[in-house]
C-alpha cells in the first residue's frame, strides 16, 4: 500500500488530480442524494451546462476583460513597488515616513473605497486597474522590503568598503538576495490581482468574469455564475503557475532545495 | 441604467437595437449602474448625461447635496416596491408582518419607504425584525424558511415565483403602491449641464424613448428579444419575465390618466410629501416643481 502510495507519488499532478475528482463524485452525488436545490449549491454537471449559458466567443470577451485589468494592475504594482521598496531599504527616513502610510492603505476596505473611485475616475479601465493595483501591490512592498533588508551585513559592508555605489549594491547583492522573497510576494500579488479586478467589477464594469457572476446571480442563474467562478480559479492558479515556473526556469537556485 | 440590464430595462435596449436612437440622430453609449444613487452621482459629476432613478432619491439629493440632475420624464408611474411572501408563512395581508422576519437588500430604495408603508398599516419598524441581504440571495432565503418575507421589486415578479414554484410553493406579493404608498418611483433624469447644453439632443432622446416604450407594450416578444441581442449572457424566457412585470409599472391607471411619461403635479406633490416623511425632511424644504422640467417631452415643445 505504501509503496503504491509512493508510486501514485512520484507522477506529477496525479494525486492533486485523484483528489479533486473524489472532490467532484462526492459533490455531485451529495446533492443527487440530499437532493440540494440548485440555487444552493449546484451539482459539478449543472455547472458544467451553466458553461453553455453563452458562447465561447463571448467567455472569452469577459474572460480578457478580467484578465487585462488584473494584468495591468499586477504589473503596475510591480513598477510601482521595486522603487519603493529600494528607497524604503536605502532610507530609514523614507521607510518611517512612509511604511505606516502603506499600512493604512492595506488596512482599509478596497471594496468601501472602490465606489468612490469609481466615482472620482470614472467606470474605465482607469480605475478598475488602480482598484486591482490597491490591493495587490501591499504584499509585493513588503516581501521585496523583507528580501532586500535580508541581505547579510558582511556583504553590504564589503560592498562598501570596494566602494561600489548604491546602485550597485542594489543591482548585485540586495536585489538577487531577494528573489525568493520577491517571487512570494510575486505568488501573492497575482492571485490578489484577480480578486481586485473582479472586486472593480462588481462595482462598474459592462464586462468580466466578476460582472457576468454578479449578473448571472441577480437573474439567480447560479450554475452559470459557478462556472464563472470556475474560469476566475483556472485563472488564478494559470498566473500563479507561470509565476512559479518563472522563478522554476530563471531563478533555479532561489528554490528550498527539495521543490527544485 | 440604475442597475444591471433586464428585461425591465427593455425600452432603451429596443432604442438602441432596433434604431429608433439611430433614427433620431443619436450615438447612445449604455452602462450599467448599481443603484439610483450612483446612477445620480455619474449624472451630477458629468460622466453620463442621462439615465434612469428614483425620484424620490433625487428630491432627497436635491436637499441634501443640491444636486444638478433634473427629471424629465417618469418612468414608473407606480412604487415597484412589495412584500414578497410564500403561502403558509402566515402573510396574506399587511398588518400579518407583525412580528415577522424580513429580509432586504442593503441599498434599495425601498428600505427608505417601508417605516411609511409600516405606519400607513398601523406597525411601527419596531414590529418587525429587519436583516439586510445580498439582492442574489433574498428569494433562495425566502424558499429555505430563512425569512418569512423579504423586499423586493414588482420587476421580479416573474422570477421570484418561478423559484418558488420549483421549490413546490407559492408565492404571495403584496404591493405597496396597493397598501397606500402612491408616488412616482424610477424616472429619467439629466444632468442640468447636458440639457441646458444640448436640450434638442434630450428632447430628442426622449422621443426616441417613448417610442422604444410604445414599442415594448406592443411587441414585447422582440422587446425581449432586443434584450438579448445586446446580452446574450440573459435567456429570452428571463427577459420576457422581467419586461411583463415592468409592464404594469409604466402602463396603469395612473398612466392611462396622466398619458406616458408625464409627472402630473399632484402626484409629483405626493411623491415628495412621502419623501420628506421618510428622509425626515421638512416638508417646505423643496418645492418638487423644481426637480423637473416637463419642456422635454414631444408634445410640450419648447
Amino acid at each position: 500500500m505504501t509503496a503504491t502510495l509512493t508510486r501514485v507519488n512520484r507522477v506529477p499532478g496525479l494525486l492533486p488530480g485523484l483528489t479533486f475528482l473524489i472532490i467532484l463524485v462526492l459533490w455531485e452525488s451529495s446533492t443527487r442524494f440530499f437532493t440540494i436545490p440548485t440555487f444552493l449549491l449546484p451539482a459539478p454537471s449543472r455547472i458544467v451546462e451553466g458553461f453553455d449559458a453563452v458562447t465561447i466567443s463571448r467567455w472569452l470577451a469577459h474572460a480578457w476583460a478580467t484578465l487585462r485589468v488584473a494584468l495591468l494592475g499586477f504589473l503596475t504594482a510591480i513598477v510601482v513597488s521595486l522603487p519603493l521598496a529600494i528607497l524604503l531599504t536605502r532610507f530609514k527616513l523614507v521607510s518611517s515616513g512612509i511604511y505606516p502610510l502603506l499600512v493604512v492603505i492595506q488596512s482599509t476596505p478596497i471594496v468601501a473605497v472602490a465606489p468612490i473611485i469609481i466615482v472620482t475616475m470614472g467606470s474605465g479601465d482607469m480605475s478598475r486597474v488602480l482598484i486591482t493595483f490597491m490591493i495587490s501591490f501591499f504584499p509585493l512592498v513588503v516581501s521585496m522590503t523583507t528580501g532586500m533588508k535580508a541581505t547579510p551585513e558582511e556583504l553590504i559592508e564589503l560592498s562598501h568598503s570596494l566602494k561600489a555605489p548604491a546602485i550597485r549594491e542594489f543591482t548585485q547583492i540586495r536585489i538577487p538576495y531577494a528573489i525568493p522573497y520577491i517571487f512570494s510576494g510575486l505568488k501573492i500579488s497575482v492571485t490578489l490581482s484577480v480578486i481586485g479586478a473582479v472586486v472593480a467589477e462588481f462595482v462598474a464594469a459592462e464586462k468580466g468574469i466578476g460582472y457576468f457572476i454578479q449578473f448571472s446571480t441577480s437573474l439567480f442563474k447560479i450554475p452559470q455564475a459557478w462556472a464563472g467562478l470556475a474560469i476566475l480559479v483556472v485563472m488564478s492558479l494559470t498566473l500563479f503557475q507561470i509565476i512559479a515556473q518563472t522563478q522554476r526556469y530563471c531563478f533555479p537556485w532561489s528554490l528550498p532545495r527539495e521543490s527544485k | 441604467m440604475d442597475w444591471l440590464p433586464g428585461g425591465d430595462k427593455a425600452a432603451i435596449f429596443v432604442c438602441l437595437e432596433r434604431g429608433f436612437c439611430e433614427e433620431a440622430g443619436l450615438e447612445v453609449r449604455l452602462e450599467s449602474g448599481r443603484g439610483s444613487s450612483e446612477s445620480l452621482t455619474k449624472l451630477a459629476t458629468g460622466s453620463s448625461d442621462i439615465g434612469n432613478a428614483d425620484i424620490g432619491a433625487l428630491m432627497a439629493a436635491r436637499v441634501t447635496e443640491d444636486l444638478q440632475v433634473t427629471a424629465v420624464m417618469s418612468y414608473y408611474s407606480e412604487g415597484p416596491h412589495a412584500f414578497f411572501t410564500l403561502k403558509g408563512n402566515g402573510i396574506e395581508s399587511f398588518a400579518d408582518v407583525k412580528g415577522k422576519n424580513l429580509v432586504t437588500s442593503p441599498f434599495t430604495s425601498s428600505n427608505v419607504y417601508l417605516p411609511l408603508v409600516l405606519n400607513d398599516n398601523g406597525l411601527s419598524m419596531d414590529d418587525v425584525t429587519l436583516t439586510k441581504s445580498d439582492p442574489g440571495a433574498l428569494n433562495p432565503m425566502l424558499v429555505t424558511g430563512q425569512t418569512d418575507a423579504v423586499i423586493s421589486w414588482i420587476t421580479d415578479v416573474t422570477r421570484y415565483t418561478q423559484q418558488a414554484k420549483d421549490a413546490g410553493r407559492e408565492m404571495i406579493i403584496l404591493p405597496w403602491a396597493e397598501a397606500g404608498l402612491v408616488m412616482y418611483s424610477g424616472s429619467i433624469v439629466a444632468s442640468n449641464k447636458f440639457l441646458e447644453e444640448r436640450p434638442d439632443v434630450a428632447r430628442r432622446f426622449i422621443a426616441a424613448l417613448l417610442k422604444s416604450v410604445e414599442y415594448m407594450r406592443e411587441n414585447p416578444e422582440d422587446a425581449a428579444k432586443a434584450v438579448t441581442d445586446a446580452v446574450p449572457e440573459m435567456d429570452h424566457a428571463t427577459a420576457m419575465g422581467s419586461l411583463n412585470d415592468a409592464l404594469g409599472l409604466i402602463f396603469n391607471e395612473v398612466t392611462e390618466r396622466d398619458g406616458l411619461g408625464a409627472l402630473e403635479p399632484g402626484r409629483l406633490q405626493a411623491t415628495w410629501e412621502r419623501v420628506a416623511a421618510a428622509q425626515g425632511l421638512e416638508q417646505d424644504a423643496l418645492d418638487p416643481e423644481d426637480v423637473v422640467d416637463r419642456s422635454f417631452m414631444p408634445e410640450n415643445g419648447s
